[in-house]
């Protein structure tokens, strides 16, 4: 079915507000496994023991059941209880349409991420940092700047700051506010500090 | 949203939202998304399908791994999305199941579409010990050999534990990275065979590791010689299974 606009958060929300109705249990018990089983009988998927696939064909059918459990399924939306559907030409005009390759930081730091395939001789960026992991406020700095001092890291992710001021950063508080930026200027000090103050986090 | 200011990100860092297991939003999220594409940011969309959940096995949850790659380009308008299949019993990235479910996930995205997709890593053991580093390098060399275009970490000790990563495990990650590019993907897979049993028995009992004040010394934020000696030896066992550094 061709599509009067592509897919946006805009569209997304709007759908969210009219879908079918469905209890999240009914979701997360019922449509999803039942599903993903269905879609591994259609398509006859077995892994064997491979860790990175050499059979095309396999790969093929493993892309065709991921394609139709967006397309059959949707998406859930906690907050309304309903589903969104898109159609397959939304979903083709995405994929159609990607960014195939950006940017992360500036000047000489910068660094481009760029499409790679199997068995690729170009390395991938490396993401270097705590990724989510608890860090204590005193600590957060060098630890930050244990990953910038690295040069097989070409950009930071960063840590959860414990306290801010010595506060712990509740969610809905202003804490939660201050300890977000405050994250985010110390990760920009500290690769500041190792000399790369152009590094994308 | 709140990270987005004087001194903080700009539109050239990658603006994380997530989506929830398995294939579900919350319209916070959505309006995040709106706040991300108004000001031409990098978008990473973040999802960890997880192994044994909801989907179900290997094969399912890797069904369930590519739809949500797509989603993230058709509901977020991402710029790349942020993998991370992930053990539900053992809350780590580098099992058995979990990097097949991530290696057949990628190579499958990278060969049928142009998505940018990179992978979150989570060892069980902590910093400074031989296990972290051999639990995190079996995930590169899955990660590069498949194609994947960034990967992110390391949240040591499976990310829960305070002040329990440090960049060693990243160089490690790096490195590895570096070795694998370019290698042939039955020889990847035969060095991974030979990998994962050397730390997979030890889930239950992996080794707690250091804290970074335990393993740096903080004023010249250099690793100790303790933890530069492990790294040396895991390296040295890498190299015996057959990596070329």
């Amino acid at each position: 079915m061709t599509y009067s606009r592509s897919m946006n958060c805009f569209e997304f929300y709007d759908r969210a507000k009219k879908g079918e109705k469905l209890s999240q249990d009914d979701w997360d018990l019922m449509t999803i496994p039942m599903k993903t089983m269905e879609l591994k009988q259609k398509y006859g998927l077995d892994f064997k023991d491979e860790f990175v696939p050499t059979d095309k064909d396999m790969m093929e059918n493993l892309f065709k059941a991921g394609f139709e459990m967006l397309l059959d399924c949707g998406i859930y939306c906690t907050d309304t209880s309903r589903i969104v559907k898109y159609t397959e030409d939304e979903i083709w005009d995405a994929l159609n349409n990607v960014q195939k390759e950006f940017t992360l930081g500036t000047g000489r730091d910068a660094v481009n991420v760029r499409k790679r395939n199997v068995g690729d001789k170009r390395r991938p960026i490396t993401q270097g940092g705590p990724t989510g992991s608890p860090i204590s406020e005193d600590m957060f700095m060098p630890v930050h700047m244990s990953y910038a001092l690295e040069k097989e890291v070409d950009t930071i992710v960063n840590g959860v700051m414990m306290t801010v001021r010595g506060k712990p950063p509740i969610p809905k508080t202003p804490y939660e506010v201050l300890a977000a930026k405050t994250e985010t200027r110390l990760i920009k000090q500290a690769a500041a500090m190792a000399g790369r103050p152009g590094m994308g986090i | 949203m709140a990270s987005d200011c004087a001194g903080g990100q700009l539109s050239s860092d990658s603006h994380e939202v997530s989506q929830l297991n398995e294939l579900k939003i919350d319209l916070d999220a959505i309006c995040v998304m709106a706040h991300y594409q108004g000001n031409s940011d990098i978008i990473m969309d973040e999802q960890m399908p997880i192994f044994g959940g909801y989907a179900g096995g290997i094969e399912e949850t890797a069904i369930v791994d590519i739809a949500t790659h797509i989603n993230a380009f058709v509901m977020s308008n991402a710029s790349w999305h942020l993998d991370g299949p992930v053990h539900i019993r053992w809350g780590s990235t580098n099992t058995r199941e979990t990097l097949q479910i991530a290696g057949w996930t990628c190579a499958t995205i990278s060969e049928f579409t142009d998505m940018l997709s990179g992978n979150q890593y989570y060892p069980c053991a902590g910093p400074c010990t031989e296990m972290c580093l051999l639990e995190l390098s079996a995930q590169s060399m899955t990660d590069t050999a498949s194609g994947r275009e960034i990967q992110s970490g390391v949240a040591a000790a499976k990310g829960v534990v305070q002040d329990k990563t440090t960049g060693m495990e990243a160089r490690m990650m790096g490195e590895v990275a570096r070795a694998t590019a370019g290698m042939d993907i039955s020889e990847v897979n035969d060095i991974l065979h030979k990998l994962i049993p050397l730390y997979e028995k030890d889930y239950a009992s992996a080794p707690e590791g250091k804290r970074f004040q335990e393993c740096y010394d903080i004023a010249t934020v250099t690793p100790t010689d303790e933890y530069v000696d492990i790294y040396a030896g895991a390296r040295k066992k890498l190299e015996e299974l057959g990596l070329v550094f």
